[in-house]
């Protein structure tokens, strides 16, 4: 199993020189004068896991030719979006954050046919990422667990799994997280995603935070990977102008040493 | 009413405090109350958070001389305030916080930076000038050369800033390890900030006839008429369009 982190550029100097990492995830484009890209580029796997654009609409073709460029600079081998819908469709509100589509039958038609285009325009294998929610929308008409083994099963795609996000709402379900993770389609899982989770005082409660994860994250981890047979990573998920260069490099060494 | 327009409403109720707290959208009982709430002040204070981390990044380099880091302004009961009226995304609320932030920053040791005001002033219009209704991807067909209009006009948001500070000069320095305080130089600066309808910004200084051209581009006044008051030769209001509409500050109006 690879185990990498997020390619976060103010941390660049030191991920040139530090040891310990396979991977990195790009989850913006290198800066134009980044002084650290090329070194950066030369030395790691890159993963594509960017912005690409929300799959309850076709990508347009701008967006599709974007994300061809930026997995042929990466020569990533799979390209990852999310299950996500964090914009009106008339361009209007936006919450700037990923946010979950109601989990209906009209949302995974939608989230089928995109994504299966999606995949037709690109040279590397699509894999989509779980999100959380932090309330249940009425309108839903199924479990996250089961429109997501239903999409992956109508699709074939690769499933990348972030398990503080499946935490975080077996957390606010008050069930336990082993428990509601054994509902997902882990026989999908490529990737894995693990980090920190934090109070944060507006949810009054855990949020993912760009911070180590904890012991119980890294059990949760391993108990996990262990049911993932085609897992081939494991990425610290954490990106933020916060992020310590000790807590990026210690989280992916006591990720290696979990597994 | 479709998922899709359902998804929609819940998007809004997260963006839009007002309507939040509607008739119109508690009547509809779709989700719990105060769970909304908090997701939704969290996402208004991650939503800015990102904003001045990218457009007050300057005043941020300063924070060790100024004694004001920008970000510190989403703790304030000033930012609080303002939280049952924000709309993300919206240029109304994009202004009122970039007011808030620039009040913050101020409020340091302001007298060190000659030029802080002017930077605070940049830094304010580029983060109203990004906020707006962008096109997340392109639905119609694309515009030909025919179907264009022939009477430039000015893109809402963009901002011709006249500075008392070289700023242009000076940023990038701040951005580069400093122990002293990089100078600016005292120098009448224009400069323009435009958006593209994507939601990029872009800056650009600006001389004498790309101020007379965003003066003049009304969306009525047609090319020869602009010319002639600006004071340009067609090649150059040619050029000057050209790079207008390249950074997203003037298109051409098609009529109603």
């Amino acid at each position: 199993m690879k185990v990498g982190a997020f390619y976060n550029p103010h941390l660049g100097a030191e991920l040139v020189r530090g040891v310990g990492i396979d991977h990195l995830a790009m989850a913006d484009p290198p800066a134009p004068h980044d002084p650290h890209w090329p070194a950066i580029k030369a030395r790691y796997t890159l993963l594509l896991h960017d912005y690409l654009g929300q799959l309850s609409e076709p990508l347009d073709e701008r967006s599709i030719q974007r994300a061809r460029a930026l997995a042929a600079q990466y020569g990533t081998p799979w390209v990852a979006e999310h299950f996500q819908c964090l914009h009106t469709e008339d361009g209007r509100y936006n919450v700037n954050y990923v946010f979950p589509p109601l989990y209906t039958e009209e949302f995974l038609r939608r989230f089928v046919a995109n994504a299966v285009a999606l995949q037709a325009r690109l040279d590397q294998p699509l894999v989509m990422e779980n999100i959380p929610g932090f309330f249940d929308v009425k309108a839903s008409q199924m479990p996250e667990p089961l429109w997501l083994r239903r999409f992956f099963d109508e699709t074939a795609l690769g499933f990348l799994l972030d398990l503080p996000h499946v935490w975080l709402e077996a957390h606010y379900r008050g069930i336990k997280p082993e428990a509601w993770l054994a509902e997902f389609p882990l026989e999908r899982v490529v990737e894995l995603h693990v980090a920190g989770v934090e109070e944060d005082e507006d949810l009054q409660g855990p949020w993912i935070a760009p911070s180590e994860p904890s012991e119980e994250m890294l059990d949760f981890m391993a108990h996990a990977a262990a049911r993932c047979p085609r897992a081939q990573a494991v990425t610290f998920d954490a990106f933020s102008p916060s992020l310590r260069s000790e807590v990026l490099f210690r989280s992916v060494e006591r990720i290696r040493r979990a597994l | 009413m479709s998922d899709r327009a359902l998804q929609d409403l819940v998007l809004r109720a997260l963006a839009d405090a007002p309507f939040r707290a509607s008739p119109a959208w508690r009547q509809r009982a779709l989700a719990d109350p105060s769970r909304l709430e908090r997701f939704a002040r969290f996402l208004a204070r991650h939503f800015y958070y990102e904003r001045i981390v990218h457009f007050f990044k300057y005043s941020r380099a300063l924070s060790r001389v100024s004694g004001r880091t920008p970000e510190a302004v989403l703790r304030t009961t000033a930012f609080e305030a303002l939280l049952p009226t924000i709309v993300l995304g919206s240029r109304d609320s994009a202004a009122a916080v970039a007011k808030v932030i620039a009040a913050h920053v101020s409020s340091g040791q302001r007298g060190a930076i000659p030029y802080l005001p002017d930077l605070l002033r940049y830094e304010e219009a580029m983060m109203v000038a990004e906020a707006g209704p962008r096109v997340w991807r392109e639905t119609g067909k694309r515009e030909t050369r025919n179907e264009k209009g022939t009477t430039p006009e000015l893109v809402e948001g963009t901002v011709l800033l006249e500075l008392s500070y070289d700023l242009p000069a000076v940023l990038p320095k701040l951005l580069q390890p400093w122990t002293e305080l990089p100078r600016c130089p005292e120098q009448p600066t224009k400069v323009l900030i435009a958006r593209s309808k994507h939601g990029r910004v872009a800056v650009a200084r600006a001389d004498a006839a790309v101020a007379a051209v965003l003066e003049l581009a009304d969306g009525r006044t047609t090319l020869d008429d602009l010319a002639r008051e600006a004071g340009l030769r067609p090649t150059e209001l040619e050029a000057t369009l050209a790079g207008l509409t390249e950074l997203g500050a003037v298109r051409f109006a098609t009529g109603s």
